[in-house]
């Protein structure tokens, strides 16, 4: 619509200024003909957006460029390009565009007398070092994590998958936050259908803001209407890389260390990518105790509260009295003694995390004293009843995904309302909506409990048990089923050692 | 990707928790006394005859269903009525599992629960199931297969670790004679359980049949799941005596009951209670499925309003006993006319493929 007149340098320059509102972080630097005492380029950036070094030797590229040239060629980027030293070229024809390279990091040279302008990419600005990322942390692995910027995260990726077929493919979404998103996969082992139904998911998104993975996730994922993720995230490089190689694809956000990865299937979020570094054996004993603590984290309080209950003649005689001793004298029912214990568990971890760092040892004390033992003394609630609370708190966070641990929580609540008004008959009437409910589950036309529920007995070798390397021949079916070896049908011992 | 094809496997995890179902609930062949195990053999091998049957029919015409199959062969009035006949019977087999299951757990977990309350959450539930479909049905037997089957061999396990099992029981053999065998056998037995695998006419289309091992491993599963009930039906006999079996509600439980694992939990029966409610449940939403299914196709409602009428006229049902004595004893009495429905009927559908499709052939060539 407006394509450059640029007979007058000056009033582009107010119009780029005007089109920011004369924002004040917006710079321009006129650069002036030496003999002719006439502006002769206009350097445009943002403030904060580009790499200052590398601005340096640009405007110190343009600052001769305007010192030597006399005649001016018609084309701005053939007298520019071989004179600015760094970054990509690219024209810019319209003002529009010119702006938009501008808030993308861009530096914007206008030339007085010239159609267009150009704009080199030379994006900085702060941003965080690498760093151990806080939410995954693992004993043995690498211990580098993304960060806030896509560029330095995609080279993380890239720099554990050496292959020309590792993929990635951007795309802008936001209308406001303009933000990059990266779809990484690695050709020949991803599944076309589920890369095209990505692709599709993400074109139809039409948001005025991303700020975080997070909303990708809510706007791509096959259902809004369950509590469990059908999208992991991870900000750790390793673990994308060895979802990319059992054909998943990643989207990388622009601003947030958390890169989505999908599909994904129930099973895949009581993994860590520590199960794949240390023994097998060990791994996999890691993994039982993840499982086991996921009954325990879902099931344990309303099993407590229906037995205590209503089915008290399961428990052995003896527990029974000691029970009921600690019991007697409670005012709560066992089904409010324990929502009151959960809530208030639920409320001490909400402050650990939204507190200031330096607080938290008051939190601890007035946590674990005040609302623990000091209870108990008082004859509010039972000792039992802390332990089992307790318990199945810190269970809660042996499940590495905090999407699934939130999920459970969550389900924890209704199946201890359940059993409080209906006892062990009430878990059951809970828990078979929640197993049609995952059984019904898919994350990007995958069945979420996949080698379960649809069978399919090759992913058992790395399920609840991982097994040895030398037996995880293949990639997991289904979604590595496309390029399914990892290593040739005879590798055995030793041979590889040989070579 | 193939995962939006039903996978005989999930299919074969449905027979196979659905045959079990509520068939370990009761004693089995009780007037055959030490001798049920025969009159059981005798009787599962007529389930195979018809189960024989049907897969035949699914094999002829492998597209449709029971109730589709019935408007086309049987012309459009009379496979109506014949489709009404069956969604009848699905439903009324579905109120008296959900009978069994509320009476089971009134008397076992919930005490003072009433009978109305316990029964209108287990058709929530129920109905919940069914809402999803069969497909998802057959997944979630999948699911619950493992359980069920740890379930049963851990009580096999401790029933024999701690020597109850007095297989001594088994004599004398034959001590009256075939007479009572024979009348255990025939009819009731052939129609609960074994003949019941008719509700699979309906389910059968949903899975890729066309495999060639489809019908062995069915067969197989069939067999193996008739050697369960069998043993565990023998099994109950051996631990209780039959004088006391035959007198028991639960003669199961109360096996279970006798293992001791004191120190650690009394009353193991409770745990028990679950296996048995997850095949039961699991039987219930397959017969309330494959009445939904006939509903919805018979008066072209939707499936989710098929289902929520099905659930209420389930939950009427399920109150035509006053008692669980008036229960057991009419389910007695309707044992003979089922066989109405797996094996007349079948039959009559099955003739009538046969002539249709005869006639068809020499038309085509």
């Amino acid at each position: 619509m407006d394509g450059l007149d640029n007979g007058d340098l000056s009033s582009i320059v107010e119009e780029l200024r005007c089109r920011l509102g004369g924002s004040s972080d917006f710079i321009v630097r006129l650069i002036q003909d030496e003999r002719n005492r006439i502006d002769k380029y206009a350097v445009c950036y943002i403030d904060g957006l580009v790499d200052k070094s590398l601005l340096a030797f640009l405007l110190e590229a343009v600052v001769a460029e305007a010192r030597e040239d006399a005649v001016h060629p018609s084309d701005l980027a053939a007298s520019l390009a071989s004179r600015v030293p760094v970054g990509a070229l690219a024209d810019a024809a319209t003002e529009d565009s010119l702006v938009q390279a501008m808030l993308n990091g861009e530096v914007v040279i206008i030339g007085a007398g010239r159609s267009g302008g150009l704009s080199v990419a030379i994006p900085g600005g702060p941003s965080r070092s690498i760093e151990e990322p806080s939410s995954q942390t693992v004993v043995r692995g690498p211990k580098d994590g993304f960060t806030e910027n896509l560029a330095d995260n995609l080279s993380l990726v890239r720099r554990r998958l050496r292959t020309p077929d590792l993929r990635i493919e951007d795309r802008i979404l936001g209308r406001y936050t303009r933000t990059k998103i990266a779809v990484v996969y690695i050709h020949g082992i991803v599944q076309p259908v589920i890369l095209d139904e990505l692709r599709r998911r993400l074109d139809k998104i039409d948001i005025d803001s991303i700020l975080e993975s997070g909303y990708i996730e809510e706007l791509i994922q096959d259902t809004a209407w369950t509590p469990f993720p059908t999208i992991q995230n991870t900000e750790r490089p390793d673990s994308v890389s060895a979802y990319l190689l059992e054909g998943h694809a990643a989207v990388l956000v622009d601003g947030t260390p958390f890169a989505l990865l999908l599909p994904v299937t129930f099973f895949k979020f009581f993994l860590s990518s520590e199960d794949y570094y240390q023994r097998h054996d060990i791994a996999s004993f890691v993994r039982m105790i993840r499982f086991f603590s996921f009954f325990v984290s879902l099931l344990l309080p309303s099993l407590y509260i229906a037995v205590t209950t209503f089915q008290q003649e399961m428990i052995p005689t003896t527990m029974l009295i000691s029970l009921a001793a600690q019991r007697e004298g409670i005012p709560l029912p066992a089904l409010l003694e324990a929502l009151l214990m959960e809530l208030t568990f639920e409320v001490i971890r909400e402050a650990g995390i939204r507190m200031p760092r330096v607080i938290g040892p008051a939190i601890s004390i007035v946590g674990a004293l005040v609302l623990g033992q000091a209870a108990v003394q008082a004859g509010l609630v039972s000792g039992a009843m802390v332990i089992i609370v307790s318990f199945t708190a810190i269970a809660s966070f042996v499940i590495p995904a905090l999407g699934m641990s939130a999920a459970i929580r969550l389900m924890r609540f209704l199946l201890m309302l359940l059993a409080g008004s209906f006892g062990l008959f009430g878990v059951l009437i809970g828990m078979i909506p929640l197993l049609l409910h995952l059984v019904a589950l898919r994350s990007f036309g995958v069945p979420y409990l996949l080698p379960i529920a649809p069978l399919n007995w090759g992913n058992f070798k790395d399920l609840f048990f991982r097994m040895p390397w030398r037996v995880l021949k293949q990639r997991p079916a289904v979604i590595g089923s496309r390029n399914p070896r990892r290593q040739p049908k005879r590798n055995r011992h030793g041979e590889g050692n040989r070579t | 990707m193939d995962n939006r094809t039903t996978q005989p496997s999930s299919l074969i995890a449905c027979l196979a928790l659905y045959e079990i179902g509520s068939s370990t609930l009761f004693l089995l062949a009780a007037e055959a006394k030490q001798d049920a195990w025969i009159a059981m053999t005798m009787a599962s091998a007529a389930g195979f005859v018809l189960l024989a049957l049907y897969l035949a029919m699914h094999r002829m015409d492998p597209a449709r269903d029971l109730f589709s199959l019935c408007r086309t062969y049987m012309g459009k009035w009379l496979g109506k009525a014949v489709g009404f006949a069956f969604f009848g019977y699905f439903a009324y087999e579905a109120s008296r599992n959900l009978r069994d299951l509320v009476e089971l757990t009134s008397q076992i977990l919930l005490n003072d629960t009433p009978l109305f309350v316990i029964a209108l959450l287990s058709v929530a539930v129920v109905s919940n199931t069914a809402r999803y479909g069969g497909r998802i049905l057959f997944l979630c037997s999948l699911v619950l297969f493992p359980f069920v089957i740890v379930g049963y061999l851990l009580l096999i396990f401790l029933l024999t670790g701690q020597h109850l099992i007095h297989a001594e029981n088994l004599f004398p053999v034959l001590e009256n004679g075939w007479r009572p065998v024979f009348r255990a056998a025939f009819p009731s037995l052939v129609s609960f359980p074994f003949g019941q695998t008719v509700l699979f006419l309906v389910f059968f289309p949903l899975v890729r049949t066309q495999n060639r091992n489809f019908t062995r491993t069915v067969y197989l599963t069939y067999a193996a799941v008739s050697i369960f009930l069998i043993a565990m039906n023998q099994l109950i006999l051996f631990v209780l005596g039959q004088s006391i079996a035959e007198r028991v509600t639960f003669p199961l439980l109360e096996s279970v009951q006798l293992i001791e694992f004191s120190q650690v939990f009394e009353r193991m029966d409770i745990f028990f209670v679950f296996v048995l409610f997850l095949g039961l449940g699991l039987k219930l939403a397959a017969f309330f499925t494959g009445a939904a299914t006939g509903i919805s196709q018979l008066t072209g409602i939707g499936y989710r309003k098929g289902v929520f009428g099905t659930g209420l006229l389930i939950y009427g049902l399920s109150f035509i006993s006053p008692n669980y004595t008036h229960h057991i004893w009419l389910g007695k009495v309707v044992t003979y006319w089922f066989t109405i429905f797996q094996i007349v009927l079948p039959l009559l559908l099955f003739i009538a493929m046969k002539l249709d499709l005869g006639k068809r052939r020499p038309g085509h060539g």
